[in-house]
């Protein structure tokens, strides 16, 4: 290992350290606020370390690891969603009965294995990435142990998660016995397209997908959202709904584009189809939710539609406009959850229509939270939401694929239908009892405050953003 | 040395994954679908095993590794929930662990 190898894996050593130093303190001895506060530092300090190292990229750490301003950029999506997200933790975790400590240990090995994901360029990180992610999420989604329906979420999750690891592990091994190599780019260098796929290869890539597909909740392998972010503890479901697919989307984004599919008429169809059917249930599930998070797992499904889309662009700007449109999806969707879980307690869950009703008139500030957040996802103008749709739709009028616009542009007109109806709800007057909420903590109000600030900034001047992705991003 | 077909060696793999993929959509006791899983992962490892081989790359085993490694962590993991899931519900059977569905419309 040579010392630019260290220098360019630096941002992601706080992640690794810091579950070692967090389990050495709880052995000694159990003390929440300094939990709270290392991993809010590891977290910053891999921010921070990024910009860091950008000068010493592009790098090959051997055969396992590609640091590059992709996945650099991806990486500091992950962390800064994780850093949004353990800020809304801290006052739901606070309160649960029983140990505390270890949802932080978990939450930053899970976000280490989505960092390895986003750097990954051979089969063996990729897998080992993921796992690290999944084996960390089957604990944090049943960390309520407590409720029944934590529990079951997790184990719902662990079985589907598990098989579809399966799927795409005899994938990984068909492609593997056909070209003898399991890097991505001497799998790139084997592939001169148009090439003749044999029926094994097509059946390891279609395993693949069957595998990746799961992780990202594509329909038709989506049925296990809803479920799962109902159960799981709220800061949990928009961890899945964030940092997990970011980084699963990164390395399929990467390995794609590294095979090339694009080009491959096979690959177009089904994935075109995948991606109208992802956009279209989705909506039509969630039309018709009374439950917050089971409507936001629907939400999700559309939107990981969406960015599906740019795997058949199959250009730079296309994969621009996606990390464009990730970055505001999993700031809304934090939002939303966000305002969820720092109204929520471990005996009275805040996740229905009927509990956000008339939020408006006892916590104005968080209404017009979950507000800024629900118009984002809904992409109405001068939010951040419009922008990224607009560029992302932008971009596929670009690359004359007209059918797939005319989906996303329905598809994001039924949203609004949902999205206006959670709107609807918090500022409908209530007659009903009186609804009390817990204190607001200081971490949480930073966090959202920061979220609708960056909604609004980004709807209002979004270039500089985009610029910086345009002068940096490519594949 | 007598050399069997590759074809044969991954039908094989096949057939074991086929098994395993069998297993979790029919049986219902959590346990058993747990082992199914484990064949899946592990005629996954084969395949790798077989690729190894045949291209003479050590890559392969090195992964089948890792697949034991990863494998044994989510049946440490799913162990534990097996026990929270029969705390719960006093049952292992997964019909009986579906509390979590749609419930449309007021």
């Amino acid at each position: 290992m040579t010392a630019t190898d260290i220098l360019c894996l630096v941002p992601v050593l706080p992640l690794a350290v810091g579950p070692l130093i967090i389990m050495i303190m709880v052995a000694i001895k159990r003390n929440y606020e300094l939990t709270y506060g290392i991993t809010l530092l590891a977290l910053l300090l891999g921010f921070a370390f990024i910009f860091y190292t950008i000068p010493f990229v592009p790098h090959s750490i051997g055969p396992l690891f590609v640091i590059d301003h992709f996945s650099l950029f991806f990486l500091g999506i992950i962390i800064l969603s994780a850093l949004l997200i353990v800020l809304i933790s801290y006052g739901f975790i606070k309160k649960l009965s029983g140990f505390k400590e270890e949802y932080y240990i978990i939450l930053l090995t899970a976000t280490l294995g989505a960092a390895l994901l986003a750097m990954a360029n051979d089969f063996v990180s990729f897998f080992l990435g993921l796992e690290t992610l999944s084996i960390s999420l089957y604990v944090l989604i049943s960390f309520q142990k407590r409720k029944r329906l934590s529990v079951e979420a997790g184990v719902k999750y662990l079985i589907l998660a598990a098989a579809s690891s399966a799927f795409l592990l005899f994938g990984m091994g068909l492609v593997y016995v056909r070209f003898g190599t399991m890097q991505f780019d001497q799998l790139a260098a084997q592939l001169i397209y148009p090439v003749h796929l044999s029926p094994l290869l097509l059946l390891g890539f279609g395993m693949m997908l069957v595998g990746l597909g799961f992780k990202l909740a594509l329909v038709p392998f989506h049925a296990w959202t809803p479920d799962v972010y109902q159960g799981a503890p709220t800061p949990v479901s928009a961890y899945i709904a964030t940092v997990s697919k970011g980084g699963v989307m990164a390395v399929f984004i990467r390995f794609f584009f590294a095979v090339h599919g694009y080009q491959n008429h096979v690959f177009f169809i089904i994935i075109s189809a995948i991606a109208i059917l992802t956009m279209l249930l989705g909506n039509f599930l969630a039309i018709r939710q009374k439950n917050l998070k089971r409507l936001l797992g629907y939400s999700s499904i559309t939107n990981m539609g969406f960015i599906i889309v740019i795997l058949l662009i199959g250009n730079k700007q296309g994969v621009q406009a996606s990390i464009f449109y990730l970055l505001i999806y999993f700031i809304s969707t934090i939002g939303a959850f966000g305002v969820l879980s720092v109204l929520s307690t471990e005996d009275k869950m805040v996740e229905t229509m009927k509990d956000v009703k008339g939020l408006y008139w006892r916590k104005p500030w968080l209404a017009a939270a979950m507000t800024f957040s629900m118009l984002s996802l809904a992409g109405l103008p001068l939010t951040a939401g419009f922008i990224a749709k607009f560029y992302l739709i932008f971009e596929a009028v670009k690359a004359d694929i007209l059918f797939l616009v005319f989906v996303m542009l329905a598809s994001s007109i039924i949203s609004l239908y949902y999205y206006l109806r959670v709107v609807t709800a918090m500022f409908s007057k209530t007659g009903e009892e009186e609804k009390t909420y817990p204190a607001l903590s200081f971490s949480g109000g930073l966090a959202l405050s920061f979220i609708s600030v960056v909604i609004l900034f980004l709807g209002v001047y979004p270039g500089w953003l985009i610029e910086m992705l345009i002068k940096f991003v490519g594949l | 040395m007598l050399t069997i077909p590759i074809e044969i060696q991954l039908l094989f793999a096949g057939l074991l994954f086929f098994l395993g993929l069998v297993g979790v959509l029919v049986r219902r006791n959590i346990f058993f679908i747990m082992m199914s899983i484990e064949i899946m992962l592990n005629s996954a490892g084969l395949v790798f095993i077989i690729a190894s081989a045949h291209w003479k790359h050590p890559g392969g085993q090195v992964m089948f590794i890792f697949i034991l490694a990863v494998a044994a962590a989510e049946v440490s993991i799913g162990l534990a929930l097996i026990l929270r899931v029969f705390h719960h519900y006093k049952s292992l059977d997964v019909e009986a662990v579906n509390e979590l569905k749609d419930e449309v419309k007021e």
